[in-house]
């Protein structure tokens, strides 16, 4: 089997998975007390940022090694997970505000966490476009990238700290407390099923985009 | 490490001779920093809000534009007559050419900031001589950190479709957490408060500085190499 | 339950919508693209 063939039945796979995802969480998770249905869209939202943070970890990480070792596979792997990256962030800056607006009675706020979502998008759009308007000399291109990569990555922090010294919204985080999630059990199983989802939707994705950037590479 | 300091010199010093003899750029890039305060000015209703309010964002966005205008002229020296590759076959080092560079960036940008200044204080009111020093300083921290990276990615664009569009793209992201903390310092400063409370933003731009320094330094070989 | 909770169930099924369009649309172009490999 190729790349390209195991991708898609891992994305088969996934997206199978989260057809469990929604049922789970549509039909057998309990509606929290003060978000109403709306809290439902976390089990989608935070997932689906996960996604795009590993997705950048991923790029910043084949882009210091690819400056290292110069070997294409990591840039390929590189322009992969930027582009998957790239999908995962637009499904959290849209359901994002569709949770905001009815929990906090706005669409957008510019709070740490948000903030730096924008930011993840506007480096992946810069790095895709980036991509795009390199023509020679050839490795350039990879180069550049790996550059823009890098710094994007190291980036991410700085904007958190210094928008954090403006007032948060974000709600705090309830999962990864020391003691124990203060997430009740059900709705706990539900939030890491569809983490685990999202990661082999990844996964699966990034596998078939590498195999497009193979198949252009020897073209 | 005196012979990089030395080499970076030496193309600092190339570069400001060769904007010292035309003053085109600067001239220009201090005509556009004058009109975006003028912007600025027709962009509040003075009924609505305090200048005071404003002032410290208006202050640190003309420079966020200032710097990037200028930097998109770091690289079109070297672009003409195919001046970077005659660059890179001298014996100087890669970082020695990256350091130069950013030398006379900050000058130029220096240069207009200072000038700048006063024409702000004039335009809106706003005090300043008594934090002089406190400004002054809060200014370079900011502008030194966002220039590091301008340069950086200046001498990658050049060679890129669309290079002045790109630039302001790739960098603007790299300008908010300089620009924030500025702003937010800054306001402390207008406003009269002790300079104890600024610390910390003090501290994390002089930390974004020493970071995004260093990378570019690094990375920069990777962007001029074949 | 009691009657302070939220009606605000449109949100929730707009952003599962969303959602799903987002993912399979970006599947179905990986799909065009791979085609044939």
């Amino acid at each position: 089997m190729t790349l390209a063939s195991r991708g898609r039945a891992v994305t088969a796979v996934a997206l199978l998975l989260l057809v469990g995802v929604y049922v789970r969480a549509l039909a057998f998770t309990p509606l929290e007390r003060f978000q109403g249905a709306a809290q439902k869209i976390f089990y989608l939202h935070v997932p689906a940022a996960w996604s795009a943070m590993l997705a950048m970890g991923m790029v910043g990480l084949a882009s210091v090694l690819y400056l290292l070792l110069k070997d294409q596979r990591f840039d390929r792997f590189a322009a992969a997970s930027a582009e998957v990256g790239t999908a995962f962030c637009v499904v959290m800056l849209t359901t994002g505000p569709l949770w905001a607006r009815p929990v906090w009675g706005t669409w957008w706020a510019w709070d740490a966490r948000l903030t730096l979502t924008l930011f993840l998008f506007f480096l992946y759009i810069g790095y895709l476009l980036l991509r795009q308007a390199v023509g020679d000399p050839p490795g350039a291109r990879a180069r550049y990238s790996a550059v823009l990569g890098i710094c994007g990555t190291v980036l991410l922090p700085f904007i958190h700290l210094s928008v954090y010294l403006f007032r948060t919204l974000h709600p705090q985080p309830i999962v990864l407390k020391p003691s124990a999630p203060s997430l009740p059990g059900v709705m706990l199983v539900t939030l890491l099923y569809s983490f685990g989802v999202f990661t082999l939707l990844y996964i699966g994705f990034v596998m078939q985009r590498y195999a497009v950037g193979e198949e252009s590479a020897h073209a | 490490m005196s012979d990089l300091l030395r080499h970076a010199w030496v193309i600092a010093r190339k570069d400001l001779v060769i904007e010292l003899r035309s003053r085109t750029a600067f001239v220009s890039t201090l005509v556009f920093t004058v009109l975006v305060l003028i912007v600025f000015n027709f962009g509040r209703d003075p009924t609505a809000t305090a200048v005071l309010d404003l002032a410290p964002g208006i202050l640190c966005v003309t420079y966020t534009f200032a710097a990037m205008l200028a930097l998109n002229r770091a690289f079109q020296l070297e672009l003409e007559n195919q001046a970077l590759e005659g660059l890179l076959l001298t014996p100087i080092s890669r970082r020695s050419i990256y350091i130069g560079k950013l030398i006379a960036n900050l000058a130029f940008v220096g240069l207009v900031e200072a000038v700048g200044l006063p024409l702000f204080v004039v335009f809106f009111n706003v005090p300043v001589g008594h934090v002089l020093p406190a400004l002054a300083g809060l200014i370079a921290l900011s502008t030194v950190g966002f220039v590091a990276v301008g340069t950086l990615f200046s001498a990658m664009v050049i060679r890129t479709r669309f290079a002045e569009l790109m630039l302001p793209v790739l960098q603007l992201p790299f300008s908010i957490p300089p620009l924030v903390l500025a702003v937010l310092a800054t306001a402390k400063l207008f406003t009269g408060r002790p300079l104890e409370e600024s610390l910390g933003y003090l501290k994390l731009l002089a930390a974004y500085d020493i970071v995004f320094i260093g990378l570019s330094t690094l990375l920069f070989p990777a962007t001029v190499d074949e | 339950m009691p009657e302070n909770i939220p009606q605000n169930a449109g949100y929730m099924v707009a952003a599962y919508i969303v959602t799903a369009i987002i993912v399979l649309a970006y599947a179905a172009s990986l799909y065009r693209r791979t085609r044939g490999r």
